[in-house]
């Protein structure tokens, strides 16, 4: 490649170009002046430095600083951050703690009748859903024992028995009471405390018939 | 040793005679002012001359380092270190004197006049000062940290968060816009 004047800002820029520049500039004036230039401007930059006392400004730095409250230094923060950590961890596991108790208090008796009745001020009354769920159950209940009924009513036929007698007054005790409970019922639907009545006489009376067919087997 | 009481837990004071730059930016951070003494011992002759180029008076050049070192100390709690302390502080210190001249600006209709070299017998001095002034904002900046106050390209580049190719792509671009300059005015 030949070297010209107008290679001369490239060779200044890329310096593998210098050594042809140098040559260049040998013999060539004008390029040499303004290599010249180039390297003057790099040293009179150097001259260009401001040097000057200023005794007062570092005392008033100084002054300055101490006024100021300490820098918030990231040590400080970590110890923040420690502190904070330390808080949720304790946190964290009182909470752990606390949660079975939570889940006990939330599964009682109580907590799931408030809990399907929507709140403890409804605790003695159904909704209607609840209610629906209840009737229809208590019907199907009530279909079975008719069943065991029937099933007893062979035994119970048997006019010698004083057993037999006894578990007759017994059931017609319970149908009584479950009759007044249920007529009950129909003033006040949604008083869970007669529908559990009522399922309890459900159960006596289930628990009697099954006692009355079973009696002969076990004897 | 020495403590420092008044945080949380008590640090140690003294300095090595040589600290490295994490040292002192530890110390910094711990609000130890013999830590700022000697940065201001390392770097204030340069940082003045840095703020008197881009200000234009030794006065607000001053002014300039006095803030630069209060911003330094309010947020030496953030330095990472992902740079060096030295060119953390020089950026700051080059976002005050755009301050500084944004502050000028608002005072008075034209900039602050600008002294000149102290030599003015030096032709060639002054016509660098005067052109240096029609230069853009980075070819200024890099020829100014570079040629003036010796800074190296590395530093530069991370002063002001380019590639070091483009620091001396600036400074290449400087010179020949300032050689340009000079050749117009003297013919």
């Amino acid at each position: 490649m030949k070297f010209e004047c107008g290679d001369l800002e490239r060779a200044l820029a890329v310096s593998e170009l210098m050594p042809e520049a140098r040559e260049h500039l040998k013999q060539c004036a004008n390029c040499r002046r303004e290599y010249r230039l180039w390297n003057e401007i790099s040293s009179t930059g150097r001259q260009l430095h401001e040097d000057w006392d200023s005794p007062a400004l570092w005392p008033n730095i100084r002054k300055m600083l101490e006024a100021e409250p300490k820098p918030k230094s990231a040590f400080v923060w970590w110890g923040e951050w420690k502190i904070w950590a330390v808080a949720a961890v304790v946190l964290i596991g009182v909470g752990l703690l606390l949660l079975p108790r939570l889940q006990q208090a939330v599964t009682t008796p109580e907590a799931k009748i408030a809990h399907t009745t929507g709140g403890a001020q409804d605790q003695d009354f159904l909704t209607e859903q609840a209610l629906a769920d209840v009737q229809r159950t208590e019907a199907a209940y009530r279909r079975s024992i008719d069943k065991l009924s029937q099933l007893a009513q062979p035994k119970l036929a048997d006019r010698g028995s004083a057993v037999a007698a006894n578990y007759k007054e017994k059931l017609l005790l319970l149908d009584s009471a479950i009759a007044d409970t249920r007529s009950n019922l129909d003033h006040n639907r949604f008083n869970v405390r007669l529908q559990t009545e009522l399922a309890d006489l459900y159960r006596e009376k289930q628990q009697t018939l099954q006692e009355i067919l079973t009696r002969d087997q076990k004897n | 040793m020495v403590w420092e009481i008044g945080l949380p837990l008590r640090f140690p004071v003294n300095l090595s005679e040589h600290p490295t730059d994490s040292e002192l930016a530890e110390q910094c951070k711990r609000g130890n002012l013999r830590a700022y003494e000697r940065l201001y011992d390392l770097h204030s002759a340069r940082m003045k001359s840095l703020a008197f180029h881009l200000v234009g008076n030794r006065a607000d050049a001053e002014d300039t380092v006095q803030e630069a070192f209060l911003k330094v100390y309010r947020a030496v709690g953030s330095f990472a270190g992902a740079s060096s302390l030295s060119t953390w502080i020089f950026r700051i210190l080059i976002n005050c004197c755009y301050d500084s001249l944004r502050k000028q600006k608002r005072l008075a209709e034209k900039p602050a006049s600008r002294e000149l070299p102290s030599d003015p017998k030096l032709p060639l001095k002054v016509g660098l000062q005067r052109a240096l002034e029609k230069l853009n904002e980075r070819q200024r900046l890099v020829f100014l940290m570079f040629e003036v106050e010796g800074l190296k390209h590395s530093e530069i580049a991370a002063i002001l968060e380019v590639p070091e190719g483009t620091s001396r792509s600036w400074l290449f671009e400087a010179k020949r816009e300032l050689k340009r300059m000079l050749t117009e005015s003297s013919t």
